[in-house]
C-alpha cells in the first residue's frame, strides 16, 4: 500500500448535488445513488490526483475539520473506491479487517466525523410508482427475452430495454 | 449518518435525498437529450416526467425512468436515429411523433405557445400548462387507467396549477368527447383523492363520472396484472397467454379514447371491437413478426 499514491475522484458519469454538511451523487452508470457525509465528501474532493493521504490530511486540519490520522483518511478513500468514486479502483488499506478492528485502529485520535458513504436506497412509494420494481437484471422477466444482449436500462424504475447486441 | 461498525455498509432510507438526487439526475439527462438533438437542429418538447414533477411538493417522489420528447413529424425519422445511437441510447428518450395519440390540436398550436425553462444554462421547451394537463390525463386513460399512482400527476397538475391557468384553452379548444375524458379523468382525481376543484369550471367532475368508469377503474386497481408489451412474453407462452387474456376484450376505457369514442355512450362494446381491429391484431402480428427466428 503505497502512501504516495495520488487518488482522484470520478467525475464521469456521476451527477453531485451539494446539500448542507452533505454530497449526494447519483452513479448514472450503475444506477445507484449515494450520501457522502461532511468528512467523505471533504476527502473526495481532496482527491485531485494531485494530493497525497498525507497532503489530505493537513488540507483536512486547515480547514478546520478537527484533527485526524491518515488512517481515517484511508478509511473515506477504501469506501470512495469501493463504490466506484474514483478514477481507478485502490487497493483496500483495511482488507480483511472488520468494522470494529477499522474503528479500533482509527480510534479516539481522529476527533472528527467518521467519513461515511452510505447507499441511498429508492423509497417504496417511488418503487411502487412504477410499474417495474427490479432492482437488478435478474428479477427483470423482461430482460433477454425479446433480445439476447438486451439489457434493462432502468432498474428499478419503469423498464427501459437498450439493446446492447 | 452514524458508522455501524456492526454493519458491512451503510445504507439511508430516505425520500426527501433520494428524490432531490434522482431529479438532479433527470435534469442532467434532459439538458443532454435537447443539446443530442439540437445538434442536428431538432427541436423538441418535453412532457410527462420531469415536467410533472414539477407541480409534486418537493418532499414526494415522483419517478420517471425514461425523458418523454415529441418532435415534428418532418423531424421525426431524423430524430429517431439520434435517440437509437450510443448517445442517444443512454438518455432513455421515449420519442413521440407530435401529439397525435395525445391530442387533437395541431403541433404547430402547441409548438407555439409551449414554455420554456432553464437548466444548467440550457433553454427547455415545455408544453404550456393548460395542454400538458389534457395531455397526461389522455395518456392515462390510454394507458386504462391501470395506475392509481399516476392519477396523482392529474391531481398535482391541477392543485398546483399557476395562477393565471385558463381552463377555456384547456378544456373547449377540443372537441366535447375529448373534453369529456379530460373533465372525468380530473373527476377521478377528485373522487379519489379528494382534488379540489371549486372555483373550476368543472367543480362538479366527481359527480357526474359515468358509473361504468368508476366500476372499471376499481377493477383496474384490484387488479395486479398490468398490460405488458407482448413481444417481451413471445418466448413464455403462459405469460403470453395471460398478456392476451388481458386483452381480451380490449380495456374499454382505453378502446373509448383509442377510437375516440364517448364515454357517455350507453355500450363500450363497439368501442372495444373496432380497439381491438385496429390495434390489437397489429400487435399480435407485431409481436410474431419481431420474434420470428
Amino acid at each position: 500500500m503505497s502512501e504516495l499514491q495520488t487518488p482522484k475522484a470520478r467525475k464521469r458519469g456521476l451527477v453531485v448535488q451539494e446539500m448542507p454538511g452533505e454530497i449526494l451523487v447519483y452513479d448514472t452508470e450503475t444506477n445507484k445513488a449515494h450520501c457522502l457525509n461532511d468528512s467523505a465528501a471533504f476527502v473526495w474532493t481532496s482527491c485531485n490526483g494531485v494530493n497525497t493521504v498525507s497532503d489530505i490530511v493537513r488540507e483536512f486540519e486547515a480547514n478546520a475539520k478537527g484533527t485526524v490520522t491518515q488512517d481515517f483518511v484511508w478509511l473515506a478513500i477504501d469506501q470512495l473506491s469501493s463504490k466506484g468514486l474514483l478514477e481507478t479502483k485502490i487497493e483496500p488499506k483495511f482488507k480483511g479487517k472488520s468494522r470494529r478492528d477499522v474503528l479500533k485502529t482509527i480510534g479516539l485520535v481522529s476527533v472528527a466525523a467518521l467519513p461515511i458513504i452510505a447507499s441511498l436506497a429508492a423509497p417504496q412509494s417511488a418503487l411502487a410508482a412504477t410499474s417495474c420494481n427490479c432492482s437488478r437484471d435478474s428479477e427483470c422477466n423482461l430482460v433477454n427475452q425479446v433480445c439476447p444482449t438486451m439489457m434493462c436500462a432502468n432498474r428499478g424504475m419503469t423498464p427501459a430495454f437498450t439493446c446492447t447486441g | 449518518m452514524q458508522y455501524d461498525p456492526d454493519q458491512d455498509e451503510d445504507e439511508v432510507f430516505d425520500e426527501f435525498r433520494w428524490s432531490t438526487i434522482y431529479r438532479a439526475t433527470q435534469q442532467k439527462k434532459i439538458v443532454e437529450a435537447f443539446r443530442l438533438f439540437r445538434s442536428d437542429g431538432i427541436e423538441p418538447v418535453l412532457f410527462k416526467g420531469w415536467a410533472i414533477a414539477r407541480a409534486f411538493p418537493e418532499t414526494v417522489s415522483r419517478i420517471s425512468s425514461d425523458t418523454d420528447l415529441a418532435v415534428s413529424s418532418a423531424e421525426f425519422r431524423r430524430a429517431e436515429a439520434i435517440r437509437t445511437s450510443p448517445a442517444g441510447r443512454k438518455l432513455v428518450i421515449d420519442l413521440h411523433n407530435e401529439f397525435s395519440r395525445h391530442d387533437s390540436l395541431e403541433w404547430e398550436t402547441l409548438f407555439a405557445r409551449c414554455e420554456t425553462t432553464e437548466i444548467d444554462g440550457e433553454t427547455i421547451r415545455i408544453l404550456r400548462p393548460e395542454d400538458h394537463l389534457r395531455v397526461v390525463c389522455v395518456h392515462w386513460l390510454i394507458d386504462g387507467a391501470q395506475y392509481r399512482e399516476k392519477l396523482w400527476d392529474i391531481y398535482y397538475l391541477v392543485a398546483n396549477r399557476p395562477k393565471d391557468f385558463d381552463w377555456q384553452m384547456c378544456l373547449d379548444e377540443v372537441e366535447s368527447r375529448r373534453r369529456r375524458w379530460i373533465v372525468c379523468a380530473i373527476g377521478l382525481a377528485a373522487k379519489y383523492f379528494g382534488l379540489d376543484l371549486s372555483g373550476t369550471p368543472i367543480s362538479n367532475a366527481a359527480e357526474t363520472l359515468p358509473k361504468w368508469l368508476i366500476d372499471r377503474v376499481e377493477k383496474e386497481w384490484a387488479s395486479e396484472m398490468k398490460l405488458e408489451p407482448l413481444d417481451a412474453h413471445f418466448r413464455n407462452p403462459r405469460k403470453f397467454l395471460l398478456q392476451l387474456k388481458k386483452r381480451t376484450p380490449p380495456n374499454p376505457i382505453a378502446a373509448t379514447v383509442d377510437v375516440g369514442g364517448s364515454f357517455d355512450s350507453r355500450l363500450r362494446l363497439h368501442y372495444q371491437l373496432h380497439s381491438f381491429g385496429r390495434r390489437g391484431l397489429a400487435s399480435i402480428r407485431r409481436s410474431i413478426s419481431y420474434n420470428r427466428p
